[in-house]
């Protein structure tokens, strides 16, 4: 599979579609309700701010010449209330745009991560996962903008060009065309910078990503780095990212930031040219008076500032839209471990695992496993042994259904796994893995992860059987106690018996036990042997490990080489073969 | 003020470029002053004006050159604009690029009891998001505060000029505007303080979500996982709500205050005409000029908004601006620049994590250079602790540590580190090509030697073997290798740096035996002089080692050779027996 890191580009699969932008405007109609009261009220407002300077206006032409002090104070209170109005009008609008926009991007962010809690292992193994995150945290934000406000703004916009433009034709037929001379030009200029500006900001997101994921890295990694010294060469690529990063977003800088002047530029030339037409050459014979020409700049200059802020708009829809894209393309990624379409819950499992001419690999033409069949009974505990690499976890994960075959069966009680859905299937499986992760959180926190229903008493008991429970009881807070991620509180081993813990909490039907042991001494992992013997009783269960006193006991051992099972029978069975595992304990022997 | 000193320090390099944007932000705002001197010289000379059909007539040229002066200087704005932008977005980009590259230097060189204190993705947040108030902090905050504070002199001196008395009216809202703000500073404040701490919870989870993925699944917990996150998120969306309702609360008021000038002028401006008191002309000025009062006076509640989400930030990127580890190096540390001969002595050597807690207590032993000595014991009894110390993760409560005689705290972190190789047990593999991992301490390694060392480390194999060899990238902490794969690359990775003292903790635990020995024997037959520091579940590690030390709750409960070791009773014959 095609790994990214941290300094390469992710490439967008999709050209720019207005798909995009429709589907966005899914999450919008969600909330048509308020979307749609808001806009009625903005608008309503925008209508209630148009007679502010109607009132002024009478004002100025009727009753100050009049000379009529109670006309004055009569016209100011109205201004007053048609100015409360407005306000009012625009508050609710925007209370209300404010909790369906939260709400939208609520939805986008809950949907993404959904849908990340689907996608397989491979989608995680092939990228840095600070470039994960920057798309559930940063990009969502990004988005949020546009969504809450630039609709309401959208439209209202739309609605003032429209109603200018009605005022404007009203006055003079003659003048309007003059002004909206201006919009060829405004939109020859946003048009011809389009595709430069997008693959800008494109840039932009991409180098953004690419900064963080490595700030992710660094701060994961921040032990070894330490520990090689490697501190200032970190700094110099991060540096390197960053200038990367500020390079591009002063390049989109340069075609966003000039938007507003060239907008502004001709608005200027318009109100100029309507002194100059209607002055010089319209005026004279068609008898245009003066108080229409000043009337039209006044409309022009109204005209063009809601063309402005809707280019304003544009400018900050291009930008989201490189967001977008990024957050439609992770919602896009194929899920290829999934439920079938009429997949059942799989009943209890008695333990029965059997591969059927399983063939599988991460990559393509790269098989890990070939054409391997085996049988386990309900009840065997199976040991796998072999060289690093040769494909144990591959075998188990499988079990697991973390990856599909690429040909064969895996089967449960005779039953091919695939038809039965995923959470039914893990649900009755423990799977210790290699990794030992612990969240944030309590150390009882960590262990009810494998059950969350559990009693305090079963936690204290599964804690018992791993031999955990004597160092949680001398921490300061017990099973209280707050752990995290990479805290230097807990031992490896410790971490992997609380991970151990965890599994067996989880009451599995069939136990995987990946490296379990590993860190954990050999006296411990003794007295844990003696604890889980009478837990593996009845439990089908897979053990990879390289210890041999872990090995021994286990009522089947396989033997996985490249070429598949090379041997398999207990314990006694292969020493008296002397072929690879009597070797291999031979080496173990000291 | 505070924060001002701070952005200022931090402008360094971008002091020229912020400086001469502020001053065309001056100019800009008083062309636009200017403007509508034209606009109206047109209106009076031309259209209004009792000359006006006289002027048309005699003068059309003039009439040209005032529009043209118009365009002309709103060209010359738009270009002036446009420049201060891009000079607000050099300067904005430049603290933050300068910020940023100094808050992950310093994070990169806190100690341990730093990261237990601050998550991954809490850090993520303050070095992200945070920095992001910083950015527009200096791209719009302190401009618009400009912008106000110029047309509203502005517009004072304009009005004064015109008549006092209206003038005063005008000004009498400001002080409402301020009253309003001041509250609203005081509200806006705590709120933002939630808001960033919700986006931080919600980073974490997100972060802990992705690196876990495989617990999640393994367990079937998406669902659990996808609450945890609904309700962190819905928290975060409610905050947002919060914030932004509690902003609307205020704004009217503001607005009110703002659009009211309208009002003051039509009552106080019409009377004061009917009375005789101002021109029609004159009140008209003061309308073409109302807006230069009241978009300051609007302005200002957005901006006290602003200003208390950047104070909320800024606190939070302070914190780790300024956070100063407690193991750097001392002021009288002495320069030692030539390569350690690798002799590590501790000497009662006692540490807890909480002061409280004993985990070392009182250590001593010494290793003679070259040698290769095994650390054994039951989990938790110190074992990481210990090795962690000599590269100074920790500095030791009582006793002292000392290499080739010279005590650890008397030399520089990174000689002394730059002696050590390090293989650590929770192994941790970049993004990065395979090379690249092996080559982390070294990056200049000429491609030969990393095969060297991945040779040496039993790795060479399996390396060959993936779809790319050694420019295969592999995913974040190794994930796609097995677990002893990724040992071994970690053991090529301290290997590579050709250390004094090699420290493995653990690193053969997930490596099959024949692999061991194997590695063993390249261990034994380095071309350079290494002190070997092994812990060991394994018997199979531990026996060769020319000393064996047995730890045991903190303390040394044994040391021998396996021979002697084997001679009688304690932890190391039982593990033996357990594994013969």
């Amino acid at each position: 599979m095609a790994r990214n890191k941290f300094d390469i580009d992710e490439t967008l699969e999709t050209p720019f579609d207005i798909r995009h932008f429709a589907r966005a405007l899914k999450y919008v109609g969600r909330y048509k309700k308020q979307v749609v009261t808001a806009m009625i009220v903005s608008v309503t407002a925008a209508v209630i701010g148009l007679c502010s300077p109607l009132i002024t206006q009478y004002a100025l032409d009727v009753t100050i010449p009049a000379g009529d002090r109670r006309g004055v104070l009569l016209l100011s209170g109205l201004l007053l209330l048609s100015i409360i109005a407005g306000i009012c009008f625009s508050v609710l609008s925007s209370r209300i745009m404010t909790k369906a926009g939260q709400n939208m991007i609520y939805d986008i962010r809950r949907d993404l991560f959904e849908h990340l809690q689907k996608l397989p292992f491979e989608y995680y193994d092939s990228r840095p996962h600070g470039k994960i995150l920057t798309r559930v945290i940063n990009y969502v934000n990004s988005v949020a903008d546009l969504l809450s406000n630039g609709l309401i703004t959208f439209v209202l916009e739309i609605f003032n060009i429209i109603f200018i433009m009605i005022f404007m034709f009203a006055v003079s037929p003659r003048l309007a065309p003059v002004v909206l001379a201006g919009v060829p030009f405004f939109a020859a200029f946003m048009i011809a910078i389009k595709k430069a500006q997008r693959r800008a900001w494109q840039r932009v997101s991409n180098k953004s990503s690419n900064l963080n994921a490595y700030l992710h890295e660094g701060l994961v990694g921040v032990s070894i780095t330490r520990s090689f010294v490697r501190e200032e060469e970190n700094e110099e690529i991060f540096d390197r990212l960053a200038v990367e990063y500020r390079k591009a977003w002063m390049r989109a800088i340069y075609f966003s930031q000039a938007v507003w002047p060239v907008a502004d530029i001709i608005s200027i030339c318009v109100s100029s040219a309507i002194y100059l037409v209607g002055l010089m050459i319209v005026a004279p014979e068609a008898g245009i008076t003066v108080g229409t020409i000043v009337a039209m700049t006044g409309y022009a200059g109204r005209f063009w500032q809601p063309i402005m802020n809707l280019s304003q708009l544009y400018n900050t829809f291009v930008n989201t839209i490189a967001y977008l894209e990024r957050i439609f393309e992770t919602m896009d990624e194929p899920v290829t471990v999934t439920d079938k379409e009429n997949a059942a819950e799989m009943p209890e499992i008695k333990g029965d695992v059997s591969f059927k001419n399983v063939t599988f690999a991460y990559e393509e033409g790269a098989n890990v496993l070939e054409n391997l069949s085996f049988d386990v009974k309900a009840g065997q505990s199976i040991a796998l042994v072999g060289p690093t690499g040769a494909g144990k976890t591959t075998i188990v994960n499988l079990i697991s259904r973390f990856y599909n075959v690429n040909g064969g069966q895996v089967l449960i009680d005779g039953k091919d796994i695939t038809d039965f859905t995923l959470k039914s299937l893990r649900s009755q499986m423990g799977i210790m893995l290699q990794d030992s992760v612990i969240f944030s959180g309590t150390i009882k926190e960590n262990i009810l992860y494998g059950r969350p229903g559990a009693t305090d008493e079963e936690v204290r008991q599964a804690c018992h059987v791993v031999g955990a429970d004597e160092f949680i009881n001398e921490m300061p807070g017990g099973f209280d106690t707050e752990v995290n991620e990479r805290g230097a509180s807990l031992s490896q081993g410790q971490r992997q018996m609380i991970a151990f813990a965890r599994t067996i909490l989880a009451d599995p039907k069939i136990l995987v036990l990946d490296e379990a042991t590993s860190s954990i001494d050999a006296k411990t992992e003794r007295f844990i042997q003696s604890g889980i013997d009478h837990l593996l009783h009845g439990r089908t269960s897979f053990i990879i490990a390289h210890r041999l006193s872990t090995i021994r006991s286990c009522d089947k051992i396989m033997y996985i080489s490249e070429k598949g099972i090379s041997e398999c029978g207990t314990h006694d069975e292969l020493m008296e073969k002397k072929g690879l595992y009597y070797k291999l304990c031979m080496a173990q022997s000291v | 003020m505070f924060q001002i000193k701070w952005l200022w320090k931090n402008l360094e390099g971008y002091r020229a470029v912020y400086i001469c944007a502020l001053i065309m932000t001056v100019i800009r705002q008083s062309m636009y002053i200017i403007t509508p001197h034209y606009s109206s010289r047109i209106v009076d000379e031309y259209i209004y004006g009792e000359a006006a059909a006289e002027n048309l007539a005699a003068n059309p040229k003039g009439l040209i050159w005032l529009v043209a002066a118009m365009i002309g200087f709103t060209v010359l704005r738009t270009i002036i604009t446009y420049t201060s932008g891009l000079c607000y977005e050099k300067a904005s980009q430049g603290i933050v690029y300068r910020v940023r590259n100094h808050l992950f230097a310093n994070v990169q060189r806190q100690d341990s009891e730093f990261f237990d204190k601050n998550r991954t993705g809490d850090l993520m947040t303050r070095i992200s998001g945070d920095l992001d108030m910083v950015r527009h902090t200096i791209a719009w905050i302190i401009k618009a505060i400009l912008e106000c504070i110029v047309l509203y002199t502005a517009s004072v001196f304009f009005f004064f000029s015109i008549d006092w008395l209206m003038a005063l009216c005008m000004m009498a809202l400001t002080p409402v505007i301020f009253a309003i703000t001041m509250r609203l500073r005081k509200v806006m404040g705590p709120k933002y303080v939630v808001q960033r701490e919700k986006l931080s919870g919600l980073n974490t989870a997100a972060e802990e979500n992705i690196s876990g993925n495989r617990v999640v699944k393994a367990f079937a917990r998406e669902d659990f996982e996808q609450d945890k996150f609904d309700k962190l998120n819905k928290e975060y969306s409610d905050a947002n709500k919060t914030t932004s309702l509690t902003w609307l609360k205020y704004y009217p008021f503001i607005e009110i205050t703002a659009q009211g000038l309208a009002v003051v002028q039509l009552l106080a401006g019409g009377l004061f005409v009917i009375g005789g008191r101002i021109t029609v002309g004159e009140y008209t000025a003061f309308s073409g000029l109302i807006w230069t009062m009241s978009n300051p006076m609007r302005m200002l509640g957005s901006i006290i908004n602003d200003l208390e989400r950047f104070v909320a930030s800024l606190n939070k990127i302070i914190e780790i601006y300024y956070a100063s580890p407690l193991i750097t190096d001392r002021a009288d540390a002495a320069e030692h620049p030539e390569r350690l001969r690798g002799e590590i002595e501790f000497k009662n050597v006692s540490f807890s994590y909480d002061k409280k807690n004993p985990v070392l207590k009182s250590i001593s032993f010494k290793i003679a250079p070259g040698e290769t000595v095994a650390i054994m014991g039951p989990t938790g009894s110190g074992k990481t602790t210990l090795v962690n110390m000599i590269s100074r993760t920790y500095d030791p409560d009582e006793g002292r540590i000392l290499a080739d005689g010279i005590d650890l705290r008397m030399m520089k972190l990174h000689e002394l580190r730059r002696n050590i190789g390090e293989a650590q047990q929770d192994v941790l593999l970049f993004s990065d090509t395979i090379e690249g991992n092996i080559a982390f301490g070294r990056s200049d390694m000429p491609e030969e030697e990393v095969y060297k060392f991945a040779g040496l480390a039993a790795a060479d194999g399996f390396i060959k073997e993936t779809s790319d060899g050694y420019d295969t990238i592999i995913g974040e902490r190794g994930v796609g290798l097995s677990g002893g794969q990724k040992q071994r690359i970690s053991l090529a990775r301290a290997l590579a740096v050709r250390p004094a003292v090699l420290i493995l903790d653990d690193t053969t635990s997930a490596v099959d035996m024949e692999t061991e020995r194997y590695i063993q024997n390249s261990l034994e037959n380095l071309d350079f002089e290494c002190t070997k520091i092994i812990i060991a579940q394994r018997i199979s590690s531990a026996k060769n080692a020319d000393k064996i030390i047995i730890l045991k709750d903190g303390k040394i409960a044994d040391i021998g050779t396996h021979k002697e070791l084997t001679e009688r009773e304690g932890y190391y014959k039982e593990v033996y027996d357990l594994q013969k």
